[in-house]
């Protein structure tokens, strides 16, 4: 199977488990685990290939113009990692089925599967761009699978997402200045270029750069209390973040850019000290935690704490030993998180000190623990004892003065002293101490153990078989530094390291001798606050200044935001008309550019805008505001805009209507604001209103046809076969527009439903409606027909009702027609829908109660559709050439195009935001969902 | 000399007008007033010489307006409803559409 298939296919895998968790519920697990372990088997020819020290590529153009390319590329380090993330994907998914509350656990399956998808990207990925990418791709994916952990996750999701954007801008910052520095966005070119030893400046700059980016995601010091954070995923999630992918993904990058760092200095003293000064600080703060899932968070800490330091003294015996390590650590680490999720699920808790002896209820889950604690501790004959063997041994190779080595080894050991402090504690404290009954504790279901054993007890029989892992692990090592691997032994004879080990194991198993004492006084906090208390200290204060700072421009009163802009337009106006005409040469006005029905017009509409601005009747303004739409409707007309004209007139009497609708709700006079104020207001609008008519006088007019303009006039209909040029700029020429506009329309509607749900069921809501009683004229009704009319809505809507039988086919049909004509007459989409809504409008009017047309779902559905089918038809266009290009034919001799197809989605959106609205607005149902309290607030 | 300068002089005058009030029903009508001016100034682009309707096949081709400012507006007039009705949702959350005198929430709406 080629790179470009596996890729693919896992890219799939989110999308497929949508509807497979809803028929399999948390079941989604084992077809999951199934497909990742087809699909490691499916890699072995390509495994093959890597392992008789080849290198499998492939690569498609992507953007060609930036000349990134989607190249992938396996080689024996890109297998090993590629192996770990599909094989404990694997047994992970294995064991969720399993291991997850009985449900549908999409979000669970969905971030977990795209998880994998991005470690595999980034692994085999060689484009910068694309590493890149899907590095980031990993960050969020943890982030999310953090966050849908419930209240406790969102804080440490946060916390979690700013450290590893810390490493994704470090990151961003060395891959543009390594495409600057070599030329080139390929990976393994720019990793193999000269640049790194002709210009040392640079080199230490982006190798500082990348191990930073390293250490985010390694979770090293400073930026380790993230992984901690991150247990209040559910234990699947943790067990595949540790042991395959997020932290994983740090410890590639560093093992990818060893091959151009190894002998930079800043790189080695970077990774030197931080990994072993983490790998210290982890293992004390593991042995300190009596919640397993924390120590074992802390023991992934100093576990990469080692790695990295392994790295950072680059000599070929120290990569071979990073990279056995990785192995091995993926492997007892999945395993052992997956036991901790046994031992919580078979007594209900994970705390140290809760924990009933369990070695009696659980002999096997006992046993398997042992092994992997002891791979942990790094204790014979397990592959985690040869791992940390060659890592203590090539300590001793760290480059610089001599006594690095030695200091170096001795670090090393004191992490591996607590190293099996904590081991031992895991063991102790789940199945050896405890007074507690045991209960009602019980074994745990084979589909829950096997799983988790199997990684465990796989490490046994790898340490005897070495040579299975000696191939892989050499081509590893000879992609990072062309040279190959030190050869891997159970029995060194006797070494320092093992020397190292022995101490360890003596000092350790003496302290585990008093360790009641011992746990009295590290079990407590050693430093005055946790990392996670800084972070969100450092939140606070910054969250403190930005507020401070926004305070200087936040108003809640609308006009202070708009009279800035409006100032600085009536200067730019004034300035510009001034300076034009300063400058002399403006052409002459065409002429004939007014006509004597405009003259009329400009007298009905100042009347209206006057009307408008001085009314203090809400209903008055209203009145006038209409008017004026129709003013302007006209004057559209006497413009030769017969589709804007009617689109005009259709969205005026909407327009009233809605206004109408929420009117009902407010009072009916409205407060006039200061007379100060109202003379400034006035300045202001004189201001810009003589502006805006200089720029219009001077600006326009003065000019012959645009060339645009000649272009759809003469070849328009030719191109498109339609005669109704707007129309066809509307669907043809410029659909991307219209398709923005279409978003616009879906988003109020959207918009419109999020704020009235969410927001007036708060404590905004009108404590008191307006009783239909209220709304009656003040005084008796002289009239008894009037009297009748408000007292009885039903027979007073008779009329209405009868009308409407007739009205609603034929507006239903002039819609169609409208529709249909679009193209060769005015008409199309747009005024088609709003024709409809106003069937609508006239159907909710008819009802004696404020009832919605149609049910909620069809108006959200319209609006999604009609953006849906929109898209769609942009997409049908890249059968013929790009995005949007309309296809014609023919059907039954009559002339069609896929434009028509898009002019639907246009009528679907129109006519399902105008629905909404009239729901939302015009009812007083209750909302769908009951007042909920405010999420913070829970 | 042309008479759409002035229209659109009244129009633009009357929205920034109604935009400086508190009243958030007034804010809406003035954006409703100044898209007309914006729509009218986009007309007057084209150039208002010619008013012929653009339908290939009927009037005079030479008479015929320019389509495309007439395609903006079109798309212009659609998303001023939408905006329109949203404002309004938000003029019917509370007792009063006053701007200035915001109703206690009980939440802090002053950042």
């Amino acid at each position: 199977m080629t790179l470009m298939w596996l890729l693919a296919l896992l890219a799939l895998v989110p999308v497929a488990v949508v509807p497979l968790t809803s028929v399999l519920g948390r079941r989604t697990g084992w077809p999951v685990a199934a497909l990742f372990l087809a699909l490691a088997a499916a890699m072995v020819p390509a495994a093959r290939t890597v392992l008789d020290g080849d290198v499998v590529t492939q690569s498609v153009a992507w953007l060609p113009a930036l000349d990134v390319n989607l190249t992938l590329r396996l080689d024996g380090l890109g297998l090993i990692f590629v192996m770990i993330a599909l094989v404990i994907g694997a047994a992970v998914f294995a064991y969720s089925a399993a291991y997850l509350p009985e449900g549908r656990e999409l979000g669970f399956y969905l971030w977990m599967t795209a998880f994998a998808f991005g470690m595999v990207g980034l692994v085999l990925a060689d484009d910068l761009v694309l590493l890149f990418l899907c590095w980031e791709l990993t960050s969020l994916a943890s982030f999310l699978l953090i966050a849908r952990s419930g209240s406790g996750g969102q804080a440490a999701s946060v916390r979690t997402l700013f450290m590893t954007f810390i490493g994704g801008i470090t990151l961003l910052i060395a891959v543009a200045l390594t495409i600057v520095a070599t030329g080139t966005t390929s990976l393994s070119e720019a990793l193999g270029s000269t640049v790194w030893d002709d210009r040392p400046g640079i080199t230490a700059v982006i190798a500082a750069l990348v191990a930073i980016a390293g250490f985010t995601k390694a979770a090293q010091f400073p930026f380790h209390p993230w992984l901690p954070d991150a247990m209040a995923a559910a234990t699947p999630v943790s067990a595949y973040l540790h042991a395959a992918a997020v932290v994983k993904a740090g410890i590639y990058l560093m093992l990818r850019f060893a091959e151009a760092f190894s002998d930079v200095g800043v790189w080695n003293a970077m990774l030197i000290s931080v990994g072993l000064f983490t790998a210290a600080m982890g293992a004390l703060f593991a042995f300190q935690q009596t919640d397993l899932k924390r120590l074992m968070a802390y023991s992934t800490v100093s576990q990469l704490g080692l790695i990295t330091a392994a790295i950072g003294v680059g000599t070929p015996k120290a990569l071979t030993a990073a990279v056995i390590h990785t192995i091995a650590h993926a492997l007892f680490k999945s395993g052992l998180f997956m036991m901790v999720g046994v031992v919580d699920h078979a007594a209900g808790t994970r705390d140290t000190r809760r924990l009933p002896a369990l070695r009696k209820v659980m002999p096997w889950s006992f046993a398997t623990m042992v092994v992997g604690t002891a791979a942990m501790a790094g204790l014979p004959p397990l592959l985690g004892f040869v791992s940390k063997e060659t890592i203590l041994a090539s300590m001793l190779e760290a480059p610089g003065p001599a006594w690095v080595g030695p200091v170096a080894l001795a670090a090393a050991g004191m992490g591996a002293v607590l190293t099996f402090a904590y081991s031992a504690k895991i063991v102790f404290g789940s199945f050896v101490d405890g007074e507690r009954e045991i209960g009602d504790s019980h074994g745990p279901s084979a589909a829950l153990f096997i799983p988790a054993a199997l990684p465990i007890w796989a490490g046994l029989p790898l340490a005897f078989a070495l040579g299975v892992v000696d191939v892989p692990v050499s081509r590893a090592v000879e992609a990072m530094s062309g040279v190959a691997s030190y050869p891997l032994h159970l029995w060194h004879g006797i070494t320092p390291e093992l020397l190292v080990t022995a101490a360890v194991v003596a000092v350790g198993a003496l302290a585990m001798t008093q360790r009641k004492a011992l746990y009295r006084r590290l079990e407590r906090g050693l430093l005055p606050g946790t990392g996670a208390e800084a972070l969100e200290y450092l939140f606070g204060r910054a969250g403190r200044l930005g507020r401070s700072l926004a305070q200087m421009v936040a108003y809640d009163h609308p006009a202070r935001h708009v009279v800035p802009a409006l100032i600085v337009l009536s200067v730019l106006l004034g300035a510009g008309t001034i300076g034009v005409l300063a400058g002399g040469d403006v052409p002459a006005a065409q002429p004939g550019l007014w006509q004597p029905v405009d003259w009329g017009l400009l007298a009905l509409i100042t009347l209206g805008v006057i009307g408008t601005s001085l009314a203090d009747s809400r209903i008055a303004a209203t009145v006038y505001l209409g008017g004026v739409g129709i003013a302007v409707t006209v004057q559209l007309f006497s413009l030769g805009a017969p589709d804007v004209g009617l689109t005009q007139l259709m969205v005026e009497v909407l327009t009233v209507l809605v206004i109408m609708l929420v009117l009902r709700q407010l009072p009916a006079r409205i407060g006039h604001p200061y007379r100060t104020h109202r003379r400034a207001a006035l300045t202001l609008a004189l201001t810009l209103g003589a502006g805006a008519a200089a720029a219009t006088w001077l600006l326009t007019g003065r000019r012959g046809k645009s060339d645009p303009a000649e272009f759809y006039l003469a070849e328009g209909t030719e191109v498109t076969g339609g005669d109704n040029l707007v129309n066809v700029i509307l669907v043809e020429f410029r659909a991307l527009d219209t398709l923005g506009e279409l978003a616009v329309l879906g988003l109020a509607g959207v918009a419109i439903i999020a704020v009235l749900r969410t927001v007036r069921t708060r404590t905004l809501d009108p404590p008191n409606r307006v009783e239909v009683a209220q709304l009656r004229p003040q005084g008796r009704l002289t009239d008894p027909q009037a009297e009748l009319a408000l007292s009885d809505p039903q027979s007073n809507l008779l009329p209405m009702q009868l009308l409407l039988r007739v009205l609603v086919p034929a507006l239903l049909v002039l819609s169609a027609v409208i529709f249909w004509r679009g193209h060769n007459a005015p008409g199309g989409g747009f005024i088609a829908a709003l024709v409809a809504s106003a069937a609508v409008a006239l159907v909710y009017l008819s009802r004696p109660e404020d009832r919605a047309v149609g049910p909620r779902a069809l108006h959200v559905g319209l609006i999604g559709g009609g953006v849906l089918i929109a898209l769609v038809t942009g997409l049908i266009g890249y059968a013929d050439s790009s995005f949007l290009q309309p296809l014609h034919g023919y059907l039954g001799g009559i002339h069609v195009s896929t434009s028509l197809l898009f002019d639907v989605g246009v009528y679907a959106a129109v006519l399902g935001l105008v629905m909404a609205a009239f729901d939302r607005l015009g009812t007083d149902r209750p909302d769908d969902v009951p007042a909920e309290p405010a999420r913070e607030d829970a | 000399m042309s008479v759409l300068p002035l229209t659109v002089a009244v129009l633009v005058t009357g929205g920034v007008y109604l935009m400086c009030q508190p009243s958030l029903i007034r804010i809406i009508f003035g954006i409703t007033l100044l898209s007309h001016g914006a729509n009218l100034i986009l007309l007057a682009a084209g150039v208002t010489a010619w008013r012929g309707e653009p339908l290939t096949g009927r009037g005079d081709p030479a008479d015929a307006a320019d389509p495309l400012p007439m395609a903006f507006v079109l798309t212009a007039i659609v998303i001023t409803l939408a905006v329109t009705v949203f404002m309004l949702a938000l003029a019917r959350i509370g007792h009063d559409d006053d701007t200035h005198h915001m109703p206690d929430t009980g939440e802090d709406h002053r950042a």
